[in-house]
């Protein structure tokens, strides 16, 4: 039998840079280990331990969905997964017609489009989930359609989940901080990590209010 | 970390891959014992179908009891039993809900996409003998690296890379928007293999590597395989993908109980035989339909699941040396339309559209309002630079189609986004009712 390398890395993810261009992003098991902890704290503080969650990503945003989604197993919840697209809408639809989800994550413009090609009005789709999590964009259309979103976003290596409505996002307390440099949102690893953030300006934009962010509104 | 086998192992797992036949059967009785009584008790569509069939598990000793008294299920039978008894999972679940760890879900490439339920570690739809064993025998080895192109709603199945192959996955979208990027990412990494691509990335992959003077040999050159799913390749994509050196590998579906794969010696997909019980059945020549049982599933296991899908099988070991059933997938029962007695699928229609450079995509759909219908209709999607010229477009398409099937198509021109966008993204529905 052979064993794996010690230096075999979990994945390789990505993350967009101030730029919002994709830049790859090394990740090891140890660390990915330790955001899986941290996700299950921030889980169970958000009243989701046992819960089920539908959690809407990329496969390339694997690095920061992934304590997530497996932070939701890890806390007894229940997991769905769905991509965060136009073409998903009727996947995502489907799951919460079925069944009813405790939280709803990652609600992207390109798929709120897609509920709607389907006729379907967002609060349709969503009116019965207690903690719906959109990015910018989606968030702005969720509120003007009288749902009560949190914001939620990539903040390049690292998710913010809102803790209420109108609140801002954190990052995972302990192992991400959130900085700003001019009009940049910047990001710093305080873990060990298999490539380092510091004070790394990420696409994001928003305003820091206490240790989380509030993100901007795309600009049209 | 899952125990590996020594690197120079051609097998992952020799003993089971290359059990002799009787052996193997022996294996499937025995697990198939012991699923039946399990959904006969707890799995509600099928106790109800074995009732009304007046099948009880006790009548069922070999597999030939199994072959001549079980009744099937198919995909509408689940669908009609969730949506008239309200019951998400289709009447197929065998545990309590409150011991599920997920719910993923189908494609839904044929529909409203059914649900999928999920317990890590509980031997349910990801068992680490899919893929693992393929990408084992083509080479792949611990260390390396291995490009996942994918979607996320089969649930994080790329575990199955990192734990069972102890790989490390590059991690990009099923995106033709992410080729730059893949190109980009192979020669960095020089990864050992691809899971999963498709005509439509093979096709980006060309434009990318054209547009920023990439090598596309040597973008591949450290590639022991590439896998395509979903649906077949385009001619097109595969002449493209062949002259660029690459050793493609089929990858398909065993009526949603599992998956199969090529091998080195591409000679038929294999279909993992202690995890899955396959027949064929209503035999047209060598063609069949493709029935599957779970044999590694108690959460919910399908048994006697009509696919739909037509393929020609054997039973016959593989010159790889293994041992287990091997199929040819052929196409879809329910995508075939008559038109005034000439019988079309998509795979007919597939290589003319591509033909006309504006639709090289290869992206289109066939309307099939009915079997059998008076006229061919196509729904086509072309590439933007060609919007202005879209009438010379048409009439290549339609002389393109009639000289492919001997049939005079209606063609409705879209953009390829429109097309796209119906996703799932590694396959668009080849057939529209609309």
């Amino acid at each position: 039998m052979s064993a794996p390398t010690q230096e075999t890395l979990w994945g390789i993810g990505t993350y967009d840079d101030e730029h919002g261009r994709r830049v790859p992003w090394r990740i090891s098991h140890q660390e990915i280990g330790r955001d899986i902890g941290v996700a299950v704290n921030v889980l169970s503080d958000l009243g989701l331990a046992g819960k089920r969650v539908l959690w809407c990503s990329m496969l390339s945003q694997a690095g920061q969905f992934w304590p997530y989604t497996c932070g939701t197993v890890m806390a007894g919840g229940k997991l769905s997964c769905a991509d965060s697209t136009y073409g998903e809408a009727m996947r995502v639809s489907m799951f919460l017609r079925l069944m009813d989800y405790d939280a709803v994550f990652g609600v992207t413009e390109a798929l709120l489009d897609g509920i709607e090609a389907l006729d379907l009005a967002p609060i349709e789709v969503f009116g019965g989930v207690r903690l719906l999590g959109a990015h910018p964009g989606a968030y702005e259309r969720l509120l003007a359609r009288r749902l009560a979103p949190l914001h939620f976003a990539v903040c390049g290596p690292a998710l913010a989940i809102g803790r209420e409505p109108g609140g801002p996002a954190y990052v995972a307390n302990g192992e991400w901080e959130l900085t700003t440099a001019g009009d940049r949102v910047c990001i710093s690893s305080l873990g060990e990590r298999a490539q380092p953030f510091i004070r790394t300006p990420i696409a994001l934009r928003g305003t820091i209010v206490t240790g989380g962010v509030v993100p901007d509104a795309p600009t049209p | 970390m899952t125990s590996l086998p020594a690197t120079d192992s051609v097998y992952y797992n020799a003993e089971i891959e290359t059990m002799p036949r009787a052996r193997l059967e022996e294996l499937q009785l025995e697990r198939l014992l012991e699923v039946l009584p399990l959904a006969y008790e707890r799995a509600p569509l099928i106790r109800e179908t074995w009732d009304a069939a007046g099948v009880h598990p006790r009548d069922i000793r070999t597999l030939d009891d199994f072959r001549e008294r079980v009744p099937f299920i198919d995909k509408d039978a689940v669908r009609r039993f969730r949506n008239e008894r309200g019951d998400p999972y289709g009447g197929l679940l065998c545990v309590d809900p409150s011991e599920l760890t997920g719910v993923s879900s189908t494609s839904g490439t044929t529909g409203d996409p059914t649900l999928v339920p999920e317990q890590w570690g509980g031997g349910g739809l990801t068992s680490p003998s899919i893929i693992t064993r393929d990408l084992w025998g083509w080479g792949v080895r611990p260390g390396d690296y291995v490009m996942l192109v994918l979607f996320t709603f089969r649930g994080p199945t790329y575990g199955l890379f990192q734990h069972s192959l102890a790989t490390t996955p590059i991690l990009v979208d099923f995106d033709p928007a992410e080729m730059e990027r893949f190109c980009e990412l192979s020669l960095e990494y020089r990864p050992t293999a691809v899971y999963n691509f498709g005509s439509v990335l093979i096709n980006a992959v060309k434009d990318a590597c054209d547009r920023r003077g990439f090598d596309p040999h040597d973008v591949f050159s450290s590639y022991r395989g590439v896998t395509f799913a979903g649906e077949p390749l385009s001619p097109r994509a595969r002449a493209l993908a062949e002259s660029w050196g690459i050793e493609l590998f089929e990858h398909g579906n065993v009526g949603d109980v599992t998956g199969s794969f090529e091998c080195v010696e591409h000679d038929g997909l294999h279909a993992w035989e202690d995890t899955v019980l396959v027949e064929g059945v209503d035999h047209d020549g060598d063609r069949c339909e493709l029935v599957a049982t779970s044999l590694a599933n108690n959460i919910a296991p399908l048994i006697r699941f009509r696919s739909d899908d037509i393929v020609r099988l054997t039973y016959e070991p593989c010159a790889c040396g293994r041992t287990h059933v091997r199929m040819w997938p052929l196409g879809r029962k329910s995508d075939e339309i008559v038109v005034s007695g000439t019988s079309v699928l998509p795979l007919d229609v597939w290589g003319a559209v591509e033909s006309v450079d504006a639709c090289a995509a290869g992206l289109f759909q066939v309307i099939r309002t009915d079997r059998r219908v008076d006229r061919l209709r196509l729904r086509i999607g072309y590439s933007p630079d060609w919007s202005q010229r879209l009438d010379t477009v048409r009439d290549a398409l339609m002389a393109a189609v009639l000289e492919a099937t001997g049939v005079e198509p209606d063609v409705e021109l879209v953009p390829n986004e429109a097309l796209l966008r119906l996703g799932p993204p590694h396959k668009i529905p080849r057939v529209a009712t609309s």
